[in-house]
């Protein structure tokens, strides 16, 4: 009897070692926390909650410490494990894909065909992703680092997430979220730099209502833009390929049940499986590091760079456009391929200086130029470092 | 159109031009990587035994099949031997970018990748490699007495063009199953770290590409945009002058058919009739509405209804 009471004792205390609360670390707790908070903001907030829930779920689902040596393969890490078959997606860089495709066909890239110039801006708020790279060299990263963290700047998620699963695999959950974060404060975090970098005058800008767009212009847009693109960066063929193949299912006309499906039931199943995965994946032990806060930062500071980048860009565009065909500097901002959040911010800040200045639909030409220029900066990097 | 279409046919003849400036490459996803002939004690097989080897390459990022290829040698013109790569073992499923091994040792029972013949490092040694179709997709031939013990006759990096005796030296050494030459480094990173430590370069590069490309997307459709709204605009012309011309053909019509309205008609009637002094003074008529009597229950007009209609 003594005997199997001590078995039974034996026992309890080989479980216990195996449960949550006997593994819990520090690292977890935070983390935990973390993942708490993402959801807080997004339900309490609602910023960016269909990314927020999936990543801050994936942190709570990531960070249920266990025993990591008694191979029970439930962790995102473990080979075999359910998590790390659904992480496959984002490590082997397919998901990034098939958001672009769901995105190709939501966008409508009217404004920018109306008035192809906005698509400059969309280049020039890269700036962020280059500006990012310098520091995070200066503060020791290699190229390759560097150059996934820097890809933050272009506030675009999937290519985060795709670029960094090649450069810089080790940094990929903390870029993801860092990325996705930042995607959502951007009504946090661009409206102060608009406004210092812009004076009165020029945010009552009133720019031309854009011209209408024909249905050949619109089917062309697709074609012509990935031959342009792909040839001169076939790097960034996986993104720019999905995007503007969803923008042909869409602008056709004669898919319009696969559009609907790309749009859709697609785009939120990856995405779901994306942000829960991206979320799992910053399990305390490789995530809790000195690297991450770092990434954290310069994340920051990228999201500034580029949407001061894009404001400064308009204003001196502005010098050689004529008067009366002045574009507000306060679209900028939206550059950075936030979609549609940053051209949102235009709009709102737009409306606090003149109430009858609706700025969304010129902001979104370059919003949607910014998701082609982060595309191509990723493939440039891609074929620079790889 | 009659204009474009050469151009067309230009651009696109053009496009083939350029497209065909860099050198051909060979079109085979397998190649010939190294050759060792006389193996005195360099890699062992399976059987603990020395012999020569045929390393074969796939440079592909695929997954590559040897099973049903040939490799041929001779060794004396006239005199060439074929092996036939059995069919029905996976091991001949050649991974991207890895290597396989064929021992020369005229030990074919010994398994998949020993070959039916060996190979004599005094005479010239000509290998080829077939896939099952029976085209050359590689050869090699090693020149009599190049090759002493222990070396080996190499691509100097896998798949490159040129080859060369690796010596065993410090830099040139014999790699059975393994890259010609080892990639222990990025040189891609590593010229970056070296010559751009600041990333301004890399800053200046990328940004120009980037702008470069959308600049391309710009002019593009720039220059498409305003074809698109002149193209409008002549439509735009064409149909209101259309509109014009149908108007006054109407016009044209109504007045060759000289439709008088009745108000028109009764007024020139009764302006006749005075004129003809049949008139008197002048009447006045008035038209009076009256309210219906009774509700609207026994209102006969209240109860008529349309008849509804099918669409």
């Amino acid at each position: 009897m003594g005997e199997f009471i001590n078995f039974l004792q034996n026992n309890l205390a080989d479980f216990w070692t195996y449960t949550g609360l006997y593994n819990a670390s520090v690292g977890h707790i935070i983390m935990i926390l973390i993942g708490i908070v993402f959801i807080y903001l997004a339900v309490a907030k609602e910023f960016e909650p269909m990314l927020l829930i999936p990543i801050g779920f994936g942190m709570l689902i990531g960070n249920i410490p266990f025993n990591m040596e008694a191979g029970l393969k439930v962790g995102i890490y473990e080979e075999g494990s359910v998590l790390n078959i659904l992480y496959q997606g984002v490590t082997s860089g397919w998901y990034p894909p098939l958001i672009f495709l769901g995105i190709g066909a939501m966008t409508d890239f009217s404004a920018l065909i109306s008035n192809p110039k906005l698509m400059l801006i969309g280049a020039a708020a890269q700036f962020g992703i280059f500006g990012a790279y310098m520091i995070a060299l200066a503060l020791g990263f290699d190229p390759m680092q560097a150059g996934a963290i820097g890809i933050i700047g272009g506030a675009d998620g999937p290519t985060a997430i795709f670029l960094s699963s090649k450069l810089a695999p080790n940094l990929m959950g903390a870029i993801a979220v860092s990325a996705y974060s930042y995607m959502a404060l951007v009504p946090v975090i661009q409206p102060p730099i608009m406004r210092l970098l812009t004076t009165k005058k020029e945010r009552l800008i009133r720019m031309k209502a854009p011209r209408a767009v024909s249905h050949t212009e619109k089917v062309m847009f697709p074609i012509v833009g990935l031959l342009l693109t792909c040839f001169l960066v076939p790097s960034g063929l996986p993104l720019l390929g999905m995007l503007f193949f969803g923008n042909l299912l869409k602008e056709s006309g004669v898919t319009r049940r696969l559009a609907e499906t790309a749009r859709g039931p697609l785009i939120d199943t990856i995405t779901i499986l994306l942000g829960l995965t991206v979320g799992a994946s910053t399990q305390a032990s490789e995530f809790l590091t000195i690297d991450s806060i770092l990434i954290f930062g310069l994340g920051a500071l990228s999201f500034v760079i580029a949407t001061a980048s894009g404001v400064i860009f308009v204003k001196l565009f502005n010098l050689v456009l004529p008067k009366d065909n002045q574009i507000n500097p306060l679209i900028g901002n939206a550059g950075v391929s936030a979609v549609p959040d940053s051209a949102r911010i235009s709009q709102t800040v737009g409306l606090e200086y003149d109430p009858g200045n609706y700025l969304l639909m010129h902001a979104m030409g370059p919003n949607v130029a910014g998701v082609i220029g982060s595309a191509v900066a990723a493939g440039i990097l891609l074929g620079f470092l790889l | 159109m009659k204009m474009q279409l050469p151009g067309l046919f230009l651009g696109l003849a053009l496009l083939a031009a350029l497209s065909s400036c860099g050198k051909q490459k060979p079109n085979s996803k397998l190649l010939l990587n190294e050759v060792l002939v006389t193996n005195e004690s360099n890699y062992q097989d399976d059987y603990g035994q020395h012999s020569a080897w045929i390393e074969v390459f796939n440079k592909s990022y695929t997954s590559a099949d040897l099973a049903g290829w040939l490799i041929k040698c001779s060794c004396t013109p006239g005199d060439t031997t074929t092996y036939f790569i059995p069919k029905g073992d996976v091991l001949t499923l050649v991974k991207p970018r890895q290597h396989t091994l064929f021992w020369a040792d005229a030990a074919p029972r010994r398994g998949t990748f020993h070959t039916n013949f060996t190979l004599q490092a005094d005479k010239a040694i000509w290998i080829g490699l077939f896939d099952s179709g029976q085209a050359l997709m590689d050869e090699v031939t090693i020149p009599a007495g190049a090759l002493k013990a222990n070396q080996s006759y190499a691509r100097t990096s896998d798949a490159s063009q040129q080859w060369e005796v690796k010596d065993d030296s410090a830099d040139k050494y014999v790699t059975p199953s393994t890259n010609n030459r080892t990639i222990d480094s990025n040189p891609k990173k590593d010229k970056f770290s070296e010559h751009d430590p600041v990333g301004v370069g890399m800053a200046i590069s990328a940004m120009s590409v980037v702008f470069m490309g959308l600049l391309l997307l710009f002019v593009c459709f720039n220059a498409i945009g305003k074809a698109s709204v002149r193209s409008r605009t002549k439509h735009k012309k064409k149909s209101l002058q259309a509109l014009d011309e149908r108007k006054s053909a109407e016009a044209a019509a109504a007045a060759q058919a000289a439709i008088v309205p009745d108000e028109v008609m009764a007024a020139i009637t009764l302006a006749l009739h005075e004129a003809k002094g049949h008139g008197h003074d002048a009447e006045r008529a008035i038209l009076t509405i009256r309210p219906t009597e009774g509700s609207a229950w026994c209102d006969k007009r209240q109860n008529l209804r349309e008849v509804p209609q099918r669409k």
